[in-house]
């Protein structure tokens, strides 16, 4: 391996086949550039008389926003193109934890330099914390196919494992109409979302497509009175509804009979989670001994009402 | 696999393991199937393990090792529902069949069928067991980390067993199978304490849901002439499915069962409806991708199980009940597998106080 000073410009950043990252903020290798300059340079190779980057995307980029016109580097004189990769891994692997889509991206260039996939599955996959097996490895190279802007969402919302699992298994249709519903939340809602979406289409054999382009959908969705959070979290209930009809109702009708009961704020009656125990719970809450008072009679006069007996349907 | 007996595609013989008596007559019984000797089992577990469907790959081939560790362990009832005070012999872990809710492509991390070959190993462990419990009568089985019959015409495990458990006071032994794997128990002398049971479903879940098994009709006339034999058989729907037209489905299993197979001699039928970790959910949707069984209602329950959501257990429950009663099955002992007690409450009438009622109640085939 050469160390030598290149010409930004002679470095063809179009020839992407060694890249693995693509979504990264320059600002504090800006900064650190600034302050120390660039203390590892990147792994250039020779394809086609042009210099092709091996690695060090993000410092190749950073030297270009600060305007350098020339760096330091590392020409790889290998011509294999597994080999070349496996220089950039290798030397990624040591200093730094890999993203999912880096994983995915890593995956599959090893595929198409021609890495045995055995050799992939039992020794690339526990090098990137990925249990060793073949469907591991399918899934991976499932996600490094995505569409660049559901891989922004992923990247983005830092989206886990199963999720872009279930994710990949939609059509590019599907996950495209559901970003706007996906951007405004946290990884658990995303998870529900998705789960849901693919369970109700798998057991109901529906397409999600149709399911994404119902009147309900449509509506929530099109409306303009609500925030883009509001319309996620009202298909986060329309989906859950749809998936657990029966526990859907009874939460619903357990609440309506809490309302006719008229219970004061500060007393709360549960049921068990999910309605598996046959016992309910009571919170109060209570400032000074005359609050408790008027807490027990309240509940005394609750327990004599004869609305109140219907709670106990729900055991 | 076929409906018919398994034959492995390979044995792999851990070197250590060759010198048992154990390991010859598996050999002996095998027949041409290639065998390999190995130093250690792992390096062919990580080959099987770069498969696509490892579950599946590693069912093609039988492993013969030693145990290591415990034979016999108390079931893993699932905490905070009631047990029923079972112990389950590991002896082969798992199993040439392929049922879609199977908990073992979750629970082993060895894919491969695999046979414990040191037998004096397992009769030291029993007689200590038996001995420590002698005041109670334990109920033990095979059962639970594979199928008691489905490797019988390789390892005649259930000769040995119930040798050794004919000659004990305080057992009930159980064979817990999906297959018509008889032909060893037809050949020996009935025990008392002896149940040979078989797992049921509706034969639409076991068509579609059961791969390798036998229909539900040949495994009951199996069971029909287990039965006429002199043993006493065991029922076991485990688990019961909630699938489009379930009550006719389980009605008709039910209705001839009973009529196939004298009642007076069933020592009990157990009821559990689908339940499983949420992870076996991946598992399953990787490797049963037709099938719908895990998008019905389920809940968390106590146990972090996943598990019907009440009212439909309930319901699942209750009928049942009602068809074995029904159909002729009054004074058979029924039981739940792991539930709690507002279900035996309200499904059968009644709740065993703790699991000394319950074993009690489960011993009667000991009179
Ligand atoms: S018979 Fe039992 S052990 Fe065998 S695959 Fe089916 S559930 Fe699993």
């Amino acid at each position: 391996m050469k160390k030598k000073n290149l010409p930004l410009k002679e470095i063809f950043l179009e020839d992407e086949r060694f890249r693995i990252s693509y979504y990264f903020s320059l600002e504090k290798l800006i900064l650190s550039l600034q302050e120390v300059g660039l203390l590892n340079p990147p792994l250039v190779a020779l394809r086609d008389k042009r210099f092709i980057l091996v690695s060090g995307w993000k410092r190749v980029l950073a030297c270009i926003k600060l305007g350098l016109s020339s760096l330091p580097v590392f020409v790889i004189e290998e011509k294999a193109e597994l080999k070349t990769f496996l220089a950039a891994f290798y030397e990624n692997l040591a200093t730094r934890e890999f993203s999912l889509l880096e994983k995915a991206e890593i995956l599959s260039r090893l595929k198409r330099f021609g890495e045995d996939e055995k050799k992939i599955v039992q020794h690339y996959l526990p090098l990137l914390d990925i249990p060793s097996t073949l469907s591991n490895l399918e899934s991976y190279l499932a996600f490094s196919q995505l569409e660049s802007e559901v891989k922004r969402i992923i990247h983005q919302k830092n989206m886990s494992f199963s999720s872009v699992k279930i994710f990949s298994g939609f059509t590019p249709q599907e996950r495209k109409s559901l970003l706007p519903l996906l951007l405004p939340s946290g990884q658990n809602k995303m998870k529900e979302i998705l789960e849901d979406l693919k369970e109700i289409s798998r057991r109901n054999d529906i397409p999600v497509k149709k399911i994404l382009s119902s009147k309900e959908t449509l509506d929530i969705m099109g409306s303009e009175k609500l925030s883009p959070l509001q319309k996620t979290d009202k298909m986060r209930l329309i989906l859950m509804k749809k998936r657990d009809p029966a526990l859907s109702s009874r939460k619903e009708s357990f609440d309506s009979l809490l309302k006719k009961l008229r219970l004061p704020k500060n007393i709360m009656v549960k049921p068990s989670p999910f309605f598996e125990e046959e016992n309910f719970l009571v919170n109060f809450s209570f400032g000074n001994h005359k609050e408790l008072k008027t807490i027990l009679v309240k509940l005394q006069e609750l327990a004599a009402k004869q609305e109140f007996a219907g709670i106990f349907k729900f055991k | 696999m076929s409906k018919s007996q398994y034959f492995p595609k390979k044995v792999y013989v851990e070197k250590r393991s060759l010198d048992f008596p154990l390991t010859k007559r598996i050999l002996k019984n095998v027949g041409p199937v290639p065998r390999e000797i190995i130093d250690d089992p792992q390096e062919v577990i990580e080959d099987i393990k770069a498969s696509k469907d490892v579950m599946g790959a590693g069912k093609k081939y039988l492993l013969i090792t030693r145990q290591r560790g415990e034979f016999v362990k108390p079931c893993p009832c699932t905490p905070r529902y009631l047990g029923c005070n079972y112990f389950i012999i590991n002896i082969d872990l798992n199993c040439p069949l392929d049922c879609t809710y199977c908990i073992l492509q979750h629970y082993l991390t060895n894919p491969l069928i695999t046979v414990h070959v040191n037998r004096e190993d397992l009769w030291r462990q029993l007689d200590i067991l038996l001995h420590r419990k002698r005041h109670r009568t334990v109920r033990i089985g095979t059962g639970e980390l594979g199928d008691s019959l489905a490797l019988d015409h390789l390892t005649e495990n259930s000769i040995d067993l119930v040798s050794y458990f004919r000659k004990k006071r305080n057992v009930i032994f159980e064979l817990k199978t999906k297959t018509v794997n008889i032909k060893n128990i037809l050949r020996i002398e009935p025990a008392p304490n002896v149940v040979v049971a078989w797992s049921l479903n509706s034969l639409r879940i076991a068509k579609e849901e059961e791969k390798g098994a036998p229909s539900v009709e040949e495994r009951i006339e199996a069971a029909r002439r287990v039965s006429e034999r002199g043993f006493r058989t065991g029922f076991h729907f485990d688990p019961i499915i909630h699938h489009p037209d379930w009550e006719e489905g389980y009605e008709e299993v039910i209705k001839i069962l009973l009529k196939t197979v004298d009642s007076a001699r069933i020592a009990w039928i157990s009821l559990g409806s689908f339940r499983f970790p949420a992870s076996l959910k991946a598992i399953i949707e990787e490797r049963f991708p037709k099938t719908k069984i895990i998008y019905d209602e389920f809940i968390k329950g106590k146990d972090g199980k996943l598990r019907y959501f009440k009212p439909f257990r309930l319901e699942l429950y209750k009928k049942i009940v009602g068809f074995i009663r029904e159909w002729g099955g009054k004074e058979i002992p029924l039981y739940f597998c792991m539930e709690s007690e507002g279900i035996w409450r309200e499904a059968m009438g009644w709740i065993p106080k703790g699991e000394e009622n319950l074993e009690a109640y489960l011993s009667s085939p000991l009179g």
